[in-house]
C-alpha cells in the first residue's frame, strides 16, 4: 500500500448531502458522529465544506431542484472521491418512486461507490458501508 | 443570479446566499440575506428543495399504500404524520378506533416528541459552539431511541398507526423497563434545564437573540414551540383534542421570552411533560383490541375531514377528500415548518450574520451555514467568493473606518 | 380545560351566513365540534375574512389548500380561531384562474397563496410577491402538476422531454 493511500483511507473526511430527503436517514448519519456509534474512531470527521471532503454521503430521492446542486458539489470535491448513498431513496427512489418531481436514485446523477439499503439504515449499517468502503479502497 | 423582487440595493448592501448545501445536517433549504455590515436587513426564503410531489403521489394510492408515504413526509416526525392522516380517514369514513389504539398512538407521539426536542437541543447547542452539550445530548438521545426501537422496531419511521388502529401491541412485562429509561430522561433532561438556565456559554448567545413578540407571532400565523416560546398559546393538543389528550392531565407550556432561550425552555419543559404522559399511559393503558378491520380494497364514502395534530415543531393540517374510492380525491398536507418560515424571517431581520445559525435552527428546520459566502455585485454584474485572507483584510479596513 | 360544544360554533356559522345573506355563503356544514366547512364567493372572500377575523378571532391561517374539481377550480382556506377549524372553501372557474390575496389581512398566508399559484396555477391577484417558491427554476411554465390533467408520465414528457420509469422501460 503506498503511503498515499493509507493517509487517504485512514482519515476519510466526509460530506453529507441531503437531496431530498424525509431526515430519518440524515439523522441516523449525524447519530454515527455522536459517542454511541462514533464513526470518529477510524478517523472519519464530518465537514462542511465540500472542498475539505473525500467521501460525500448522499441521502433522499433526489429532487429536481437539487439535481444541479448535487452535481455542482460532487464537482468541488477533489479526487479520489466516493460517493455513499444512504437509504432506499437514494438507491432508487424508495417509496417515492413515481413522483413528478423526483429523479430516483442518485445513480442517475452522479456515479456511486456503495449502496448502504434501509428506510432508514441504522447507524450500524452506515458505519460498516463506510468500512466496506475503506476496504475496498485498500484499507 | 436571481434579484430579489427587483428590490435596489444601497452602496452598503450585500447579499449574501446561504444553502442549499450546508455544514451541519438536514433539509436543504436556501435563504438570501440583505445585509448591511454585520446586520441583517432583509431574507428571502427559498424552499422547494425537497419538493417531491407526495400529494400527486396519494392521489394514485390506496389508502394503506398512503401510509407508508405519509410516514416519510418526514421522517422525524413520521408518527405525527401518520396520525394526522389516519385519523383524517377515519373521519372520512366514520371508523372508530378501539380505545387501547389512541392510547398507543398518543405513546408514540409523546415518544417522538421527546426524540425530536432532544435532538433540536443537541443541535442548537452545536449551532451556538458548544458541542460537549450536543455530544452529551445526542448521548441520551439513544435512551428514547432504544425504546422506540423496542417498541416498534425501527429508530425512525415506526409504522405504527394504520388505518383503525396500530399495528402493535405494547407488551405489558416491558412497562416497569419503560418507567426507569423514561425516569432516566426526565431526569436528564431537568440537567439541561439547569445547565441552559444557568450556563454563561448559553446565555450569552441565546437570550435577546432571534427576538420576535406577541402580536408579530400572531399576525405571522406561527405555530408550535415557535409561537409558544413568544407567549402564545397555541397547542392543539389543548386547543383541538384529538384521541384522549382532553383526559390526559398535562401543563400548557409557554413562555414570554420571545427569544432563543425561550425556544430552548418551552422544549425541553415539553420533554418533561411528554415523559409524563408517556409515563400516565402507561399506568391507565385499557386492556383490550388494538385495531379494527380496514382492507386495502375498501372504498370510503365521499366526504372531507380536516385533522389538526400538535407535531413537535408545530400545528400539522391533514385535510382529504374522498370521492367515494378506495384511494383520495385530493390529499393536502401542510408541515409545520412552512407556516413557521414567516415568523422565521421577521426573527432573523435586525440580528447579526453570527446569529443566522442558531435564529434558523430556533424554530427547528436546523440549518447553519456560513463557510460557503458568495457575493454580488450589482454594478459590474458578477459573483465572486472570497477566501479567508481576503475577509480579514475586508474585515481590518471595514474597521479601520 | 374550556369545553366547547358544537352549538357555539354551530352560532358562529349561523351569524356568518346572516351577516353576508345565503347567495354569498353556502353549502355550510358543521360535522362536529370545531370543524366547519362553507362555500364561499369569490368576490365576498375578503370581506367574509375581514368579518371572521374581526369579529370571531380568526386571526390564523393554517394553510391554503387548491383542489382540482373536474369542472371547476376550488381554493380552501383553513382559518382557525383558538381551535375552531374554519375551511372556507371558494369556486373559481377554469377558464379564469385567479382569487384576491388575502395577505393584507392575514400576513400569515403569504407563502401558501405561492404555493397556490404554483402547484394549481390559480394566481393571487394583489399578493406582494407573486413569484415561484416551490418548483425549480427551470420548470416550463404552464404546467401545474397538481390540475388532474397532469398526470406523472405527461409531466415527464414536457419537463424532461421523454417518458422515463419502471412502467415505461
Amino acid at each position: 500500500m503506498s503511503i498515499l493511500t493509507w493517509a487517504r483511507t485512514h482519515s476519510p473526511w466526509l460530506i453529507h448531502f441531503n437531496a431530498g430527503a424525509c431526515n430519518a436517514c440524515d439523522i441516523e448519519v449525524v447519530a454515527i458522529l455522536t459517542p454511541r456509534f462514533d464513526v470518529e474512531r477510524f478517523g472519519a470527521l464530518l465537514k462542511g465544506s465540500p472542498r475539505h471532503a473525500d467521501v460525500m454521503v448522499v441521502s433522499g430521492s433526489v429532487s429536481r431542484k437539487i439535481r444541479d446542486r448535487l452535481k455542482r458539489i460532487y464537482e468541488q470535491m477533489p479526487d479520489p472521491k466516493f460517493v455513499v448513498a444512504v437509504g432506499s431513496c437514494a438507491i432508487s427512489g424508495g417509496v417515492f418512486q413515481d413522483c413528478y418531481n423526483v429523479m430516483e436514485g442518485v445513480d442517475k446523477i452522479i456515479p456511486v461507490d456503495a449502496y448502504i439499503p434501509g428506510c432508514p439504515p441504522k447507524p450500524e449499517a452506515i458505519l460498516d458501508g463506510v468500512v466496506k468502503l475503506l476496504m475496498s479502497a485498500g484499507y | 443570479m436571481e434579484r430579489d423582487g427587483g428590490k435596489t440595493l444601497s452602496e452598503r448592501e450585500f447579499i449574501i446566499p446561504i444553502g442549499p448545501q450546508h455544514p451541519a445536517l438536514k433539509e436543504p433549504e436556501s435563504f438570501l440575506f440583505t445585509v448591511d455590515g454585520e446586520v441583517v436587513v432583509d431574507v428571502e426564503p427559498r424552499i422547494g428543495y425537497n419538493h417531491r410531489g407526495i400529494e400527486k403521489a396519494m392521489e394514485s394510492r390506496n389508502y394503506i399504500q398512503n401510509l407508508y408515504i405519509t410516514e416519510r413526509v418526514c421522517g422525524i416526525c413520521s408518527n405525527a404524520h401518520q396520525t394526522a392522516y389516519t385519523g383524517a380517514v377515519e373521519e372520512v369514513g366514520s371508523i372508530e378506533i378501539p380505545e387501547r389504539a389512541k392510547y398507543i398512538r398518543v405513546f408514540m407521539q409523546e415518544l417522538e416528541r421527546i426524540h425530536s426536542h432532544l435532538l433540536w437541543l443537541g443541535v442548537a447547542a452545536h449551532e451556538i459552539g458548544f458541542d460537549t452539550m450536543f455530544y452529551y445530548v445526542w448521548r441520551d438521545r439513544e435512551v428514547v431511541m432504544d425504546l422506540l426501537e423496542e417498541v416498534s422496531g425501527n429508530r425512525c419511521n415506526y409504522a405504527m398507526a394504520t388505518v383503525g388502529g396500530v399495528r402493535r401491541d405494547l407488551p405489558r412485562d416491558k412497562y416497569p423497563k419503560w418507567h426507569k429509561m423514561l425516569d432516566k430522561l426526565a431526569e436528564r433532561t431537568n440537567y439541561y434545564i439547569k445547565v441552559a438556565s444557568t450556563e454563561k456559554t448559553i446565555l450569552e448567545r441565546a437570550v435577546g437573540v432571534g427576538y420576535l413578540g406577541k402580536e408579530d407571532m400572531i399576525r405571522l400565523s406561527g405555530s408550535g414551540p415557535n409561537a409558544r416560546s413568544s407567549g402564545v398559546p397555541c397547542d392543539i393538543r389543548k386547543l383541538t383534542p384529538y384521541l384522549i389528550y382532553d383526559e390526559i392531565p398535562f401543563k400548557h407550556i409557554y413562555v414570554d421570552n420571545g427569544d432563543v432561550l425561550g425556544q430552548v425552555l418551552v422544549r425541553t419543559l415539553e420533554v418533561i411533560e411528554a415523559v409524563k404522559i408517556c409515563k400516565w399511559v402507561l399506568d391507565k393503558i385499557p386492556e383490550g383490541e388494538i385495531a379494527v378491520k380496514f382492507n386495502p380494497m375498501q372504498r370510503l364514502p365521499e366526504g372531507e375531514a380536516v385533522y389538526l395534530v400538535e407535531a413537535q415543531r408545530g400545528e400539522l393540517i391533514h385535510y382529504t377528500i374522498s370521492d367515494g374510492r378506495n384511494m383520495p380525491y385530493r390529499h393536502k398536507i401542510r408541515a409545520p415548518t412552512l407556516g413557521n418560515i414567516p415568523s422565521l424571517v421577521e426573527r432573523l431581520k435586525g440580528g447579526y450574520i453570527a446569529d443566522i445559525p442558531i435564529t434558523i435552527a430556533g424554530i427547528d428546520p436546523c440549518f447553519s451555514c456560513t463557510d460557503r459566502m458568495a457575493f454580488y455585485d450589482e454594478g459590474k454584474d458578477k459573483t465572486w467568493t472570497w477566501t479567508d485572507v481576503e475577509l480579514s483584510k475586508y474585515r481590518k479596513e471595514w474597521y479601520s473606518r | 380545560m374550556k369545553k366547547v360544544s358544537i352549538e357555539e360554533h354551530i352560532k358562529i356559522v349561523e351569524d356568518l351566513v346572516k351577516e353576508f345573506g345565503e347567495e354569498n355563503i353556502y353549502n355550510t356544514k358543521v360535522p362536529r365540534a370545531y370543524r366547519a366547512f362553507a362555500h364561499v364567493k369569490r368576490e365576498k372572500l375578503r370581506d367574509i375574512v375581514r368579518y371572521l377575523k374581526e369579529e370571531h378571532g380568526f386571526v390564523h391561517v393554517t394553510t391554503i389548500s387548491g383542489v382540482d374539481m373536474g369542472e371547476n377550480y376550488e381554493v380552501v382556506y383553513h382559518l382557525r380561531s383558538e381551535g375552531f377549524s374554519f375551511s372556507l372553501k371558494v369556486p373559481v372557474p377554469k377558464d379564469d384562474p385567479k382569487v384576491p390575496s388575502i395577505v393584507d389581512i392575514i400576513n400569515g398566508a403569504v407563502l401558501y397563496e405561492r404555493e397556490v399559484n404554483d402547484l394549481l396555477g390559480i394566481f393571487p391577484e394583489g399578493h406582494p410577491d407573486p413569484r415561484r417558491l416551490i418548483l425549480a427554476y427551470d420548470w416550463p411554465e404552464g404546467v401545474h402538476p397538481l390540475r388532474k390533467e397532469w398526470d406523472i408520465q405527461t409531466i415527464r414528457e414536457k419537463v424532461d422531454g421523454k417518458r422515463w420509469g419502471k412502467d415505461v422501460e
